[in-house]
């Protein structure tokens, strides 16, 4: 029976075109993945070569005056990324993983990023978490909206009720071979991944599999559910796309719009102006104030004086620290809402499984907000480990020379991304099941006629 | 071996059928004559259970259709007026395909020779449906039902729209499964199909089955003034 309907189903025309289609895109995804994966690994290995380089050359260019050295120093922090990250590219698109910070003030530097094409940004990067979550709904919908109405219409329906047992066991096994095809795309392209990208079968890679293999089910348990309608196979196709525009497209934009509404950052610009004003008007300011601040957040370091008339470096990386201090309040407020949009696009993922895969599948891949955000973290304690160091140094005026130049490789952020597994099958699951139980019902009354 | 008692299919206040009493013996073949909304092949539906009867009761070997479903539908073959096959098959994997939905296993060579018994061209078994005439696809109907064993055939208009050859081949067929005990249950609106291959007439009129005869009773200018009797009535 499976074989003569494998047979059936694979000589149509369309199964062929649209399998290959997909299988297409999957390995163009793949190989897109393997591509971006080589672009961060090079630009990785370049950084470490090229601060090694910038810094020596500036230390013989500067190399009487460290404060000077300093001003120009950039230091490289790496937000490290899994190979997973090649399926789910996310916000790694266009927030840097890598900076190069000095220790002058961060707010201004915390938001450079790579030069990007705009055109390339504006295609977007096709990721194999893109062809799991838009792309395979599409085969599914293609392979099942007709399930039954193609035999209605084509007149077979009436045959194959008098003749099978149980017409309901004939779809499930018509259904079962139209699974069985989406799945072997699927399992194609993890084994073309597989081969392609430095994947570990870890727990994170094995949840990314489950997640993917979970989300395909809940779009055939929705299109079961629509067959189950037994209607037209043209008001399935038209019921099923319209559900895949609205869960993929309409509902994720408008969320993104209302959360925009609920939670504006108006404190984007306000930082970046408190920063440099903070730090601008010191110029104009007595020093002591200045340094008074200052000293009242670090302490340690009363013991450097300051002269009055002219120029020191203590005064002057305390007026771009202030700056960053007195735009804290801004930034931190940003960054609060930045997680809260975060916190409620997740608690509304839940009820639309597009959005919460390609969520799951950002955290998996350390792709996501959240990521980006730790690492903004990790680069402000970075900032602060490495003004803490030299500090002193510059305040000392000690020689350039007697610095271990050679020892200030990148360091990286990592970041353990933690998946809460119930968190994160619950609501697929959740959605599946009454689906699929909607389904059964109402093929219950499954009809010969109509 | 089928029976109808006082079997009656209305919808809201249309009926459909009514009230009818029809008993078709093992190895006849029952022609129900009437024009279209008669009738006829409300009752056809009604012994393939495709849908229930308001009242009454239809049976295949004393089973009732409608408690034993699964139990019936071993016994019966169908071929509807215009039999759909599947158009990416070939005539033999479609009579396979047919088969196993039924539970019933054959070699190919099993299916094959059903296929020529039936009376389709050798070349064209294993050729796709898609390009099978409505005759051919009807033939392979007839195998389906010999390659099942039915004890009943089921047959709505099977002749209607088939060339006067191929009408004449169909009705050759139904005769040789006549003659292996096959009981038929036939709506046509083919007159002389009915009295050449029928061994019973039944005409239907609105719902009600207005007259039923042996077709050795009557000659086929009497069948033609009786139908049209009652067609004009």
């Amino acid at each position: 029976m499976y074989r003569l309907l494998t047979k059936q189903f694979i000589r149509s025309r369309s199964t062929v075109i649209v399998t290959l289609l997909v299988l297409a895109l999957g390995i163009i995804s793949v190989l897109m993945g393997e591509q971006f994966l080589n672009k961060q690994q090079r630009a990785i290995d370049e950084v470490a070569h090229y601060q090694q380089e910038h810094i020596q050359q500036n230390a013989q260019w500067h190399a009487d005056d460290l404060g000077l050295l300093l001003y120009y120093l950039r230091f490289t922090f790496i937000n490290s990324f899994d190979p997973l990250t090649a399926l789910s590219i996310g916000q790694r698109d266009v927030n840097s993983s890598i900076q190069r910070v000095t220790i002058r003030g961060l707010e201004g530097q915390k938001y450079d990023t790579d030069l990007h094409n705009p055109t390339n940004l504006q295609v977007g990067n096709l990721d194999f978490g893109f062809v799991i979550i838009y792309l395979f709904p599409l085969l599914i919908i293609a392979f099942t909206y007709d399930l039954l109405s193609e035999e209605k219409e084509g007149g077979t329906w009436r045959l194959i009720s008098s003749q099978a047992s149980s017409p309901l066991l004939y779809l499930r096994y018509k259904l079962s071979v139209r699974v069985g095809l989406v799945y072997a795309v699927w399992f194609l392209l993890w084994v073309c991944a597989q081969l392609k990208l430095p994947l570990s079968l870890d727990m994170n890679t094995l949840v990314f599999i489950v997640l993917s293999g979970l989300y395909l089910v809940f779009w055939l348990a929705l299109c079961a559910w629509v067959v189950s309608w037994q209607r037209s196979s043209s008001f399935n196709a038209l019921s099923l796309l319209s559900v895949w525009v609205v869960l993929a497209v309409l509902l994720p934009a408008s969320l993104n719009s209302l959360l925009a509404n609920l939670y504006p950052v108006p404190e984007a610009l306000s930082t970046m102006v408190e920063q440099r004003d903070g730090y601008h008007e010191k110029w104009d300011l007595e020093k002591e104030t200045t340094m008074n601040s200052f000293f009242a957040e670090y302490p340690q370091y009363q013991k450097y004086s300051v002269p009055e008339e002219g120029f020191s470096w203590l005064w002057y990386y305390a007026m771009v620290h202030l700056g960053d201090a007195e735009s804290r309040q801004s930034s931190e407020a940003m960054r609060e809402k930045i997680r809260q949009r975060e916190q409620a696009s997740r608690i509304a993922a839940w009820f639309i499984p597009p959005l919460h895969t390609q969520l799951l599948f950002n955290d998996l891949a350390q792709s996501s907000l959240d990521n980006y955000l730790s690492f903004l973290d990790g680069t402000e304690d970075f900032h602060e480990k490495m003004r803490l160091y030299f500090y002193p140094k510059i305040f000392e005026e000690a020689s350039v020379g007697k610095e271990n130049w050679e020892s200030f490789t990148p360091e990286y952020f990592a970041d353990a991304p933690e998946v809460n597994g119930v968190l994160a099958f619950a609501p697929l699951l959740l959605l599946t099941i009454g689906l699929f139980a909607f389904a059964v019902l109402n093929a219950r009354k499954l009809k010969a006629l109509e | 071996m089928l029976q109808a008692i006082n079997l009656t299919k209305s919808y809201g206040a249309f009926t459909a059928l009514n009230n009818l009493n029809l008993s078709v013996q093992a190895g006849d073949i029952f022609c129900l004559l009437g024009a279209n909304g008669a009738g006829k092949s409300t009752t056809i539906n009604l012994f393939l259970n495709f849908i229930e009867p308001t009242e009454g009761q239809a049976t295949i070997d004393t089973l009732d259709v409608s408690q034993h479903p699964k139990k019936t539908k071993q016994l019966l073959s169908y071929i509807p007026e215009n039999l759909r096959l599947y158009p990416n098959l070939t005539g033999l994997e479609n009579l396979e395909f047919f088969c196993r939905l039924g539970g019933k296993r054959h070699t190919n060579d099993q299916l094959q020779e059903l296929l020529l018994q039936s009376g389709l061209q050798a070349d064209f078994i294993h050729q796709r449906v898609s390009n099978y005439s409505k005759g051919m696809r009807q033939k392979v109907g007839i195998a389906l039902a010999r390659a099942r064993q039915a004890k009943v055939l089921l047959l709505d208009e099977p002749t209607s729209g088939l060339d006067p050859k191929a009408s004449n081949e169909f009705s050759e067929l139904l005769l040789d499964m006549k003659e292996k005990g096959v009981t038929t249950l036939m709506a046509t609106h083919d007159l002389f199909r009915a009295k050449d291959t029928g061994t019973h007439i039944g005409i239907m009129k609105e719902g009600v089955l207005v007259e039923q005869f042996a077709t050795a009773e009557v000659s086929f200018q009497d069948l033609e003034q009786l139908y049209l009797k009652h067609m004009h009535n």
